[in-house]
């Protein structure tokens, strides 16, 4: 951190956690709390809060990156990188309304969570523009890794390790980010009325043209009508220099016409249906559980169809069918349908939303083979040895 | 340069050890006759140079998993081996180490074009994947120079990037799953052919941790469709503090060229001499800058691009007009390293990263250190992410002038790392900066990776001395 | 890269050449990729730089040739297919030669070994005697199957009995020592290098090439005294035997030359091109270095000269499509990529490419002969990359080349046989079927 204030605050995380690391209390870490319903209930006695870790500490635009708390609201980097031309490439969703909670986001919770939205599926996860963080470990020290320039291999990569990492390891204190120019417009190819498979067999074909598209979703009628479509619809997005919008979504049109007559949204409108597709608005309203499941794209329909024979569904597709967003019955049978089926397509899931109960009672996340679960715990003992920082908040145990 | 006591328990078992491997592998799987040893005692990096104690080739997974878990078994150290072009010593052996080469699992597994993926095992090299697509259309993105030779496998050793990383990232960005073999011999498959497993991001730790943490085999590789076409334009500036103005004034008016590479004077000559790619002789800096699209798309933004640049009174500037002359444009840039060996004996190739901004000080330092030490030196630099490549020339012949050499190198990285950067942005540390880390780092950032590496083998047998300090506590005990 | 000789090593003018060479490899390993053996075998001593080093390790020990640098140099098969790689300028084809022969001086092969050498070194360059020779093995090539066991000796008889053509054509009609008027209006003159194996294999080649020759005004003279270019002996170590066939080829070459006058010396085999281009360097230090140079500069393949004089079809495109086979000699050894394919298209055929083309079909002169373990993978690897561009034709500029891919469901010939028949010769043999 820097600034005398910034480095209070991270002096202030390093003292709590060195209390709590001498008095061995488990601790909770939050930012603003707005995604605290996500993983696994924590159980501890106290909170370390990350809030006073505020302010943007550099921004380079002409370097790409920008650097501020981990406490930072979200939308004050954006606005900051907004007024240079500049955006987050990794889309960061907003998941508070699916969490019904109304704080604003901090970046140390985007990281931590390692959530991104649409444009993953060509730009990248959050985790892949962390160029450097500043964290506290479980045993109340100050550990960096990475830095300020954005290619870097100098020693183990604790960037990408703590991205994601829900806190568990250590406190994020200061994050840089590598940004990206707003591109000049927007545009989405929006192909009606075409059934899971074959939505998302337009998608590969556009993912696979040399046209850059960067967003990838499938809407099922239900999912499509929030965002005020008729039928389902496969979007395909490109953003770009306007000339190259125009030029590629016409071309993809032309060669993806064995799909049907597709239509083009507009720069504004194509800006309103990828933040919905991004802030999983399809799903908003649903009471229940909430699943994230990522899978092979090709194997995304069936995973979709199989659950929405299991329970009483409500999904959509991202990532070009890789990411299937699925609502459900927040029940024990459900959530088992969902590792199954996500586990019989070769896949990935997080139970990303439910009841207290539920998420306490199963895995929120795919338990992993014997080799690797003892090599978890050795990582986390390596950052945390007594086990205080979100103590169960991804694993049991751990 | 310092390395650690071998284990004498070892050395006194090599008999023992050479039979164990020849029952894992076959006959021609197993070197331990010296003269045979020979070429595998340095890699791309040949100022340092270490006989092993033997040398193992394995053709499968299973068969990595049984000699690692012999040697673990043993006691013996590992050094994972590729194609053996590491510019940091990263394949450097030690007396008492196992070299465990990947070059027989060269195969590839599967290809998905719908799903934009391929899985390959460690031993294809970077091109291979390239050229098995190509005739769909698609690429493997990330293209160190020399994608030519360099395995996957030692790519996500070193998390190795290129010239087109500033658009398509470096090698961790293009992952998707790994297949590797733990030093107590267990094999663990991470990711898939999915985006972003839940849990932690081991795909993102073992990214460019060096061969410390694990031996990996298989690789499933993102691959993409490749544009419409590409072309390239050649920029020459008077000074490299204007070629450095113009790099900003081109990002910073939101175009993201594919690639975007600095020469400065003595690289200029050394690459025009080799490609006679028309490089300005007169010019002090030179920038090439690649962008991609049709036609149109190309002619609009290198349209746009030359607006700029004109904003910065450039000696020349050359828009190629097509992709033969875009290729050679390439060709003096992409045969940089080997255009400096034609005049220079030897070189040492430096990987620093700098904030771009910096470029000019930079340079302007590294000039002093080069007439303050009698070395001359090119400089290569991927403009825009930062990452630049002098090239220190001397004579291996001469002692003194490679003494010379490595301090002038470990000054630049250490400017490197004053100014804001890091040591190394693509190469890893390898041997060669091992012991500029707490440059870089505090005692507890040392500590912290340590940790990790504890956590994955915690005898310290995996290509140990290498990215550590040896006066760590913890090599300090194993040499012991 | 760092060596350590001794000033008194280096007073030898072949270590010192051999230290020069060796101090340009900067080690990066980019000719490791693009090595036939390594690909296969994936250990560094089989590639150019494992040998590279091995030889370094040879020379600096200044104790000859161990049975392990043997091995692995043995394996190399020439292709040069690292100097076409390598960033540094690295001439390997000039360090391999040196250690060959230094292999050949100081190291004792096994007594088949040896005889399997001195009998290839014995017949190939002397048509008669490799006449007689193919007689009897056409005659034993059905038995080839009957060669017992897994001995090195056994299997080096198998190959060499595959290798041998099922019928073996008549001697050549046209080649023997004398000169071909040129047709119409002479535009020029050339010494054709007839050679030896080829002449026995396929005297076609020399025929088309003489035909065509003729045919575009260019009058060509086989030169008394001239014979095998000595490559053969050269790539098993044997200095003197390959100096001698290059002094008789020199003079032969600058009698025409100082006599009717030579525009150029027309090589049809890009094997025996490449070393007649190289003799200025092997007679460095040498008395006649001046001539050798002179026959070097000379030395054009026949795609290269086609090239400059022009070439044109008179007959309608055949509707063929023809895989274009690289030998190694041509675009390794010699750099000619572009001209033989330019040829190909211009007379009328669409061309295609092998993916893989860098890497050698593994005849390598006598290599298909010597190395029976790994040639044939090779031949498979380039036979399997041919059949998938699905041509009609194969077309090759070297006999070693098509002797080797023969017999693999694909008709090779020669490109100047294809382009002799474009421009008004006879349907090349084997070609008639495929049409």
């Amino acid at each position: 951190m820097s600034g005398a204030a910034g480095l209070a605050a991270e002096a202030g995380v390093i003292a709590a956690v060195q209390a709590a690391y001498e008095s061995g209390t488990p601790v909770e870490v939050c930012g603003n709390a707005s995604k605290r319903g996500m993983l696994r209930p924590v159980q501890a006695a106290a909170r370390i809060d990350t809030r006073a870790l505020t302010g943007i500490t550099l921004y380079s635009p002409q370097e790409l990156v920008i650097g501020a708390g981990a406490g930072t609201p979200m939308a004050e980097i954006a606005a900051a990188v907004a007024g240079k031309g500049q955006q987050i490439t990794s889309e960061p969703p907003d998941f508070s309304a699916l969490f019904g909670s109304t704080a604003p986001q901090t970046l140390g919770g985007v990281v931590a969570t390692n959530l991104s939205g649409p444009r993953r599926v060509a730009w990248g996860a959050t985790r892949d523009h962390v160029m450097g963080v500043r964290a506290v470990n479980g045993r109340g020290e100050l550990v960096r890794s990475g830095g300020r320039v954005l290619k870097n291999v100098t020693g183990l990569d604790i960037c990408k390790l703590l991205s994601g990492s829900h806190g568990t390891l250590a406190i994020l204190t200061e994050i840089v980010l590598k940004v990206l120019p707003r591109p000049e417009r927007r545009g989405t190819v929006v192909f009606a009325g075409l059934n899971p498979v074959q939505g998302v067999a337009a998608l590969s074909a556009a993912l696979g043209s040399p046209y850059a598209v960067c967003g990838a979703a499938y809407l099922p009628a239900e999912a499509a009508a929030a965002l005020g479509f008729r039928t389902s619809v496969a979007l395909a997005r490109i953003e770009d220099f306007a000339v190259s919008v125009d030029y590629r979504t016409g071309r993809l049109r032309e060669e993806l016409a064995q799909f049907g007559p597709a239509e083009v949204l507009d720069d504004a409108a194509s800006i309103a249906a990828w933040a919905a597709v991004r802030d999983a608005v399809p799903l908003h309203g649903q009471t229940g559980a909430i699943w994230r499941i990522s899978v092979r794209p090709s194997a995304g329909p069936g995973v979709a169809a199989a659950l929405a024979a299991a329970f009483d569904a409500r999904w959509f597709m991202d990532w070009g069918g890789g990411l299937l967003w699925i609502a459900g019955p927040a029940t024990e049978a459900a959530h088992a349908a969902v590792m199954a089926a996500a586990g019989k397509a070769g896949g990935t899931w997080l139970l990303f939303r439910a009841p207290d109960s539920l998420r306490a009672a199963v895995p929120v996340i795919p338990e992993e083979p014997a080799a690797l679960a003892r090599i978890t715990a050795s990582v986390k003992a390596a950052f945390d040895p007594k086990g205080i920082l979100n103590p169960g908040r991804m694993y049991a145990g751990i | 340069m310092q390395q650690p006591e071998p284990k004498r328990h070892v050395l006194a078992r090599r008999d023992a050890i050479v039979a164990g491997l020849r029952g894992i592998l076959p006959e021609s799987g197993v070197i331990a006759e010296a003269l045979r040893m020979k070429p595998y005692e340095t890699d791309g990096l040949p100022a340092y140079r270490q006989m092993p104690l033997a040398v193992a080739l394995p053709e499968t997974t299973e068969q990595v998993a049984a000699v690692l878990k012999f040697l673990h078994r043993e006691g013996v150290r590992v050094i994972p081996r590729g194609a053996g072009t590491s510019l940091s010593g990263g394949a450097l052996p030690l007396e008492d180490a196992v070299v465990v080469g990947m070059m027989r699992m060269n195969r590839i597994l599967e290809i998905d074009y719908a799903d934009r993926c391929a899985t390959v095992q460690a031993g294809v090299t970077n091109i291979g994947i390239t050229n098995a697509v190509q005739a769909e259309g698609f690429f493997y993105a990330p293209d160190p120079s020399s994608q030519l030779a360099c395995m996957i496998g030692g790519n996500v050793g070193m998390n190795s990037g290129g010239a087109h990383c500033l658009r398509y990232g470096v090698t961790a960005n293009n992952l998707l799953g790994l297949r590797v073999v733990t030093i107590e011999g267990e094999i663990i498959d991470i990711g898939g052919h999915h985006l972003d497993a839940a849990g932690y991001d081991w795909l993102g730790l073992l990214t460019g941790s060096e061969g410390q943490l694990v031996m990996v085999t298989e690789v499933i590789v993102r691959i993409l469709r490749g544009p419409e076409g590409a072309r390239a334009m050649l920029a020459a500036f008077k000074s490299n503090e204007i070629a450095g103005q113009c790099v900003d004034s081109i990002i910073s008016s939101g175009i993201i060229p594919v690639a975007l590479e600095f020469m400065d004077r003595p690289a200029i000559h050394a690459c025009e001499a080799f490609a006679h790619a028309g490089y300005p002789l007169d010019a002090e800096a030179l920038l090439i800058i690649e962008v991609e699209g049709s036609v149109a798309e190309q002619d609009f933004l290198l349209g746009r691009i030359k607006e700029i640049c004109s904003q910065f009174d450039p000696i020349s500037l050359k828009v190629a007009e097509s992709a033969e002359q875009s290729l050679a444009i390439w060709k003096g840039r992409k045969g940089a390293f080997g255009a400096v060996g034609r005049i220079s004996p030897d070189y040492l190739c430096m990987d620093g990263t700098i904030p771009t901004g910096q470029l000019p000080l930079v340079l302007r330092r590294i000039g002093e250190m080069s007439d303050a030490c009698g070395l001359k030196v090119a400089n290569i630099f991927h403009a825009g992410d930062g990452n630049l490549h002098p090239l220190i020339m001397f004579d291996a012949n001469d002692p003194a002038s490679f003494a010379t050499a490595e301090k002038f190198g470990a000054d630049i990285l250490r400017l490197c790392v004053e100014v804001g950067g890091c040591l190394t942005g693509e190469h890893g540390v390898g041997v060669e900066k091992r012991d500029l880390m707490p440059v870089q780092f505090s005692p507890d950032d040392l500590a912290q990776q340590r940790r990790i590496k504890d956590a994955f083998d915690p005898g310290w047998l995996l290509n140990p001395s290498k990215v550590f300090p040896l006066q760590a506590p913890h090599t300090l005990a194993i040499a012991a | 890269m760092q060596t350590n000789f001794t000033a008194e090593q280096l007073r030898d003018p072949g270590i010192a050449t051999a230290n020069k060479i060796l101090r340009t490899c900067v080690h990066c390993g980019m000719c490791t990729a693009t090595c036939p053996t390594f690909v296969l075998l994936g250990d560094e001593l089989d590639s150019p730089r494992g040998r590279i080093y091995l030889i370094k390790d040879m020379l600096e020990s200044g104790r000859g040739a161990p049975e392990e640098v043997v091995r692995h140099v043995d394996r190399c098969l020439s292709c040069l297919s690292c100097m076409t790689t390598c960033p540094s300028g690295v001439h390997y084809m000039h360090l391999v030669d040196q250690a060959r022969e230094v292999i050949e001086q100081t190291y004792r092969r096994p007594w088949h070994d040896r005889a399997a050498r001195a009998l290839l070194a014995g017949l190939l360059p002397y048509p008669g005697r490799l006449r007689l020779a193919m007689i009897g093995a056409s005659a034993a090539r059905p038995l080839r199957g009957a060669v017992p066991g897994n001995s090195m000796l056994a299997k080096r008889l198998r190959a060499m009995l595959a290798l041998a053509p099922k019928r073996l054509p008549g001697p050549s009609a046209l080649s023997g020592v004398r000169t071909h008027k040129a047709e119409g209006d002479k535009r020029g003159r050339v010494a054709l290098l007839a050679g030896c194996a080829q002449t026995v294999l396929d005297p076609e080649i020399n025929d088309a090439t003489i035909r065509l020759l003729t045919r575009l005004g260019i009058e060509v003279v086989v030169a008394e005294g001239a014979g095998c270019c000595g490559a053969l002996a050269h790539h098993m170590g044997k200095h003197d035997p390959a100096m001698a066939s290059a002094r008789a080829n020199i003079a032969a070459w600058l009698r025409e030359a100082d006599g009717a006058g030579l525009d150029a010396i027309v090589v049809n085999t890009s094997g025996c091109g490449t070393t007649v281009k190289d003799y200025g360097f092997m007679f460095r230090g040498e008395r006649e270095q001046a001539q050798a140079e002179r026959v070097a500069g000379l030395a054009m393949d026949v795609s290269e000269y086609l090239t400059k004089i022009g070439y044109a079809p008179t007959r309608e495109p055949p509707g063929l499509t023809v895989a274009y086979h690289a030998a190694c000699s041509l675009q390794h050894g010699q750099k000619i990529t572009g001209e033989p394919k330019a040829l190909l298209r211009k007379a009328g055929f669409r061309v295609v490419e092998p993916a893989e083309g860098h890497l050698c079909c593994g005849s390598a002169g006598t290599y298909n002969i010597l190395q029976p373990d790994i040639a044939p993978r090779l031949r498979e690897r380039k036979l399997d990359n041919l059949h998938r561009t699905k041509p009609d034709l194969v077309a090759a500029g070297n006999i070693g080349c098509i002797t080797q891919l023969s017999g693999g469901g694909l008709t090779v010939v020669h490109s100047v046989q294809l382009l002799d028949w474009m421009a008004g010769g006879p349907v090349p043999q084997g070609v008639a079927d495929v049409r």
